[in-house]
């Protein structure tokens, strides 16, 4: 069976010098790869060159078809004037000729996707109306549309609640059963541990290969530097650790009045 | 005149009142120029305000004054004039937006709106010079308010020509305006070159423009572009009835200001443009204080 | 020298006096002010003031009471209106929609008032551009008035106008009262647009406040060098761009524009050609 993603000696970078280098990996048909690394350290930018927005400056990247991802929620604006629907329906974007309009054949599809995600009674929603949750999952209906074989998720769990990650999880299970290739950036360690393969980036590939073999303290260190703790107890495979939450978002540090 | 009379005679008062003012020629052309007006600034409106290009707009429109000025100095047609005006004027903030970035290796010493006004001043200025020399024969408040009542068959023609490619443009790209709108990186990933979607936009104003600046002149034109959909935003909360509503507010504003032209006497350019202000401060008092349209987040 | 001698005629002319000393009032102002006007992003609102302005001076010249009142009071509206200053001066999208439509709204008064109620249609282009060779003593003591008070609150608020505009939160944590500062400096500007309104008209007025200091931050930005520069080109292009106008029969506000545009041209494209070292930061 042909490998879905396969990348070797990829680098990748934006005009200047890479900001991603000694990239080797390969993921086969119903594997689900946990992509671990800091804020910067390079996840975004083999999601671009894997989409293929960015050209590699040196090795081989090689996706079977293309990929459709699903990029962080805060991204998009709440305040546009767009249904469930409306999102889900630019996933038929790029299997489309450019002068067409979305034809009913289209429309199906998005409904289908956002049924597959559970929001088939929430199509005709404002996008900006829906909870988080509700808006990951139409974003992942986007990508579905695409039908492609490679999936690309960006932090998908973060500020889902149990509930909505039990369900990703299942269907992130249905959809590499159905022989898909989902790359997930994540920073959650018991997830990554649970998946097939794990890929830590740091501004260069420092590890890929099984969650055991990976999720060692050394390459752990070397991926996240000083933000790793070690959690009480342990198990057969070894003690858990913990990355510290990752600065996303802009806080307000002022004091308040 | 008994009760029984009364309604019907006050029914024909009233309607001679709305179509008397259109058996003249001149009034028929302005209010299909209005109408025109109001096609392209309520849909290509729409994109302007949703993309935060109302100061773009604005800029572009003052920044063409130069052009006009050389075409009427010329007797060559407004719309060539404009034309080069327009690309003069892009092209000089774009050089002068670069220039703000590259002085001495710091980006943004001279903020992109900072840019943008020292051209437009510097244009506006060359156009005002050229306009008001003793040599220039000039209609320079025609070229400043519009001349919506002096509308011609060829300002029609051409109007609704620019119109249509700007409608039928928007309709062919309303997928990939909308997604790059949206989510401007994942475009990318969906194959849309955000790039080429800023430059069809601002391709779409422009021409636009060229279209308003004839009804509304080069200070007003910026108000059928941005008031009838600013104005729609705020009471709608999907993009077709905004398109629509947008349409609709613009053509009322535009009969309203030629009404008020014909029985009022005043400059119709003018009171078209304050009828358009007056939409939109009319829709935020209604947004602000009746339905909150903003979205409810719900828990979970 | 013959030619020396004709070139400078026009400064033997009382009204081109008059002119120049405007000018170099306006190119005090100018530097002063000017540098705060492009550091907190102000450039909108002091084209909006000035146009704001329009309607209130047809107004007052219609109605007969002084212009400067009419002009002021309609610069101080739409300043404060506008005047929600953020760091930088970036505006929101809302913002900026209401800040353009009640520009149009001001203009488009002012021409009905004009043309329709008042009949002074003959005066639009003196308003709206400028009549810099009649001005008269009045406007020359507003424009030194004004330019007194800049450099007062420059020297003053300079400080807080600075930390502000670097950044709002840590400002007012550090104990900055943003509020006061910035008001002031509304006002301020709305006071400058109505001082060179007779100058250069209510449509140009950034060519005088905003695109020296523009054109001099391309090459320094040192606040006291940047202030001091400006003020001396503000002053050099005032005089070229009268000159040119008597000599070409032109009108100056507009002359002027074009002068200070092209200085900044000039500028950008020497830069750009040119490299100089890099700082390192």
């Amino acid at each position: 069976m042909t490998a879905l993603v396969e990348a070797s000696e990829l680098a990748v970078g934006y005009g200047g010098p890479p900001v991603l280098t000694d990239v080797t990996f390969s993921v086969d048909p119903g594997e689900r790869v946990a992509v671990l690394g800091p804020n910067g350290g390079g996840k975004t930018t083999l999601f671009r060159a894997l989409l293929g927005e960015l050209r590699p400056t040196a090795g081989t990247l090689a996706v079977q078809g293309r990929a459709a991802s699903v990029p962080q929620t805060e991204r998009s604006r709440l305040d546009f004037p767009v249904s469930a629907l409306d999102v889900a329906l630019m996933g038929t974007i790029p299997a489309r000729a450019w002068w067409r309009r979305p034809r009913r054949a289209d429309r199906a599809a998005a409904r289908a996707a956002l049924a597959r995600v559970g929001l088939e009674d929430r199509a005709e929603r404002g996008y900006g109306e829906l909870s988080g949750g509700q808006r990951q999952r139409v974003l992942i209906a986007r990508a579905l549309v695409q039908d492609t074989r490679v999936l690309l998720l960006d932090e998908p769990f973060t500020g889902l609640d149990a509930p909505s990650a039990e369900r990703l999880e299942a269907l992130l299970a249905e959809l590499a059963g159905e022989g898909r290739a989902i790359l997930i950036a994540t920073h959650d360690l018991e997830q990554a541990r649970r998946w097939d393969r794990v890929l830590c980036l740091n501004g260069r590939q420092l590890a890929f290969g099984d969650p055991a073999a990976v999720l060692t303290p050394e390459v752990l260190g070397a991926t996240y530097g000083a933000a790793i703790v070690t959690l009480p107890g342990e198990d057969a495979a070894g003690p858990h650790h913990a990355i510290l939450p990752p600065h996303h978002h802009h806080h307000d540090h002022a004091p308040p009045r | 005149m008994s009760a029984a009379t009364a309604a019907p005679a006050l029914a024909t008062s009233a309607l001679h009142a709305l179509t008397d003012p259109f058996a003249q020629t001149l009034m028929q052309r302005a209010l299909l120029e209005v109408l025109l007006l109001a096609a392209v600034g309520g849909t290509l409106g729409c994109w302007i305000v949703l993309g935060g290009l109302s100061y773009g707009a604005e800029s572009l429109a003052h920044g063409m004054f130069p052009g006009l000025v050389l075409a009427a100095l010329a007797g060559v047609p407004l719309l060539l004039g404009g034309a080069a005006g327009i690309l003069v004027a892009a092209l000089a903030v774009g050089v002068a937006t670069r220039s703000g970035r590259s002085g001495l290796g710091r980006p943004g010493r001279i903020g992109r709106d900072d840019a943008t006004a020292v051209v437009v001043t510097t244009l506006f200025g060359l156009g005002a010079l050229l306009a008001l020399s003793p040599a220039a024969p000039l209609g320079v408040q025609t070229l400043l308010f519009g001349d919506v009542l002096g509308t011609t068959p060829g300002d029609l023609l051409a109007g609704a020509a620019l119109v249509a490619a700007v409608l039928v443009a928007l309709w062919l790209a309303h997928p990939r305006l909308l997604a790059a709108g949206f989510d401007r990186p994942a475009a990318r990933g969906l194959g849309i070159s955000p790039a080429l979607v800023d430059a069809l936009l601002l391709t779409l104003l422009a021409l636009a423009v060229l279209v308003a600046v004839q009804g509304l002149g080069n200070l007003l034109a910026v108000a059928v572009l941005v008031a009838p959909a600013a104005a729609a935003r705020l009471l709608t909360r999907r993009l077709a009835p905004m398109m629509a509503l947008a349409v609709l507010l613009g053509a009322l504003a535009g009969l309203g200001g030629l009404y008020l032209s014909y029985y009022a006497s005043v400059a119709a350019g003018a009171a078209i443009a304050l009828l358009l202000v007056g939409v939109y401060l009319v829709a935020r008092v209604v947004a602000a204080s009746g339905i909150r349209k903003g979205p409810a987040v719900p828990a979970g | 020298m013959l030619v020396g001698e004709t070139m400078l005629e026009p400064f033997q002319l009382l009204f081109v006096q008059r002119a120049l000393l405007e000018l170099l009032l306006l190119a005090v102002l100018s530097g002063t002010l000017g540098c705060w006007i492009v550091l907190r992003g102000l450039a909108f609102p002091v084209h909006g003031a000035a146009a704001a302005a329009f309607p209130g001076l047809v107004l007052a010249d219609g109605l007969g009471f002084a212009a400067t009142l009419g002009g002021f009071g309609a610069a101080l509206l739409f300043a404060l209106a506008v005047g929600r200053l953020g760091a930088g001066g970036r505006e929101a999208e809302g913002h900026g929609t209401l800040t353009a439509l009640v520009l149009v709204a001001a203009l488009a008064t002012g021409i009905l008032l004009a043309s329709d109620v008042f009949h002074s249609a003959a005066s639009v282009e003196s308003l709206l551009f400028g009549s810099l060779l009649a001005i008269g003593p009045a406007d020359v003591r507003l424009a030194a008035a004004v330019a007194a008070i800049a450099l007062l609150g420059s020297w003053l608020l300079g400080t807080r106008w600075l930390a502000t505009g670097f950044d709002r939160d840590a400002a007012r944590s550090l104990g900055v009262r943003s509020a006061l500062p910035d008001v002031a400096l509304l006002v301020l500007v709305a006071l400058a647009a109505v001082s060179v309104l007779s100058a250069v008209g209510a449509l140009l007025a950034t060519a005088v406040l905003v695109v020296p200091a523009a054109t001099t931050r391309l090459l320094t930005d040192r606040i006291p060098t940047w202030q001091l520069a400006t003020a001396a080109l503000a002053a050099v292009e005032g005089t070229l761009g009268v000159w040119l106008a008597v000599e070409l029969n032109a009108p100056p506000g507009a002359t002027i524009a074009v002068v200070s545009g092209t200085a900044f041209a000039a500028t950008a494209i020497a830069q750009a050609v040119a490299p100089r070292p890099r700082t390192s930061t």
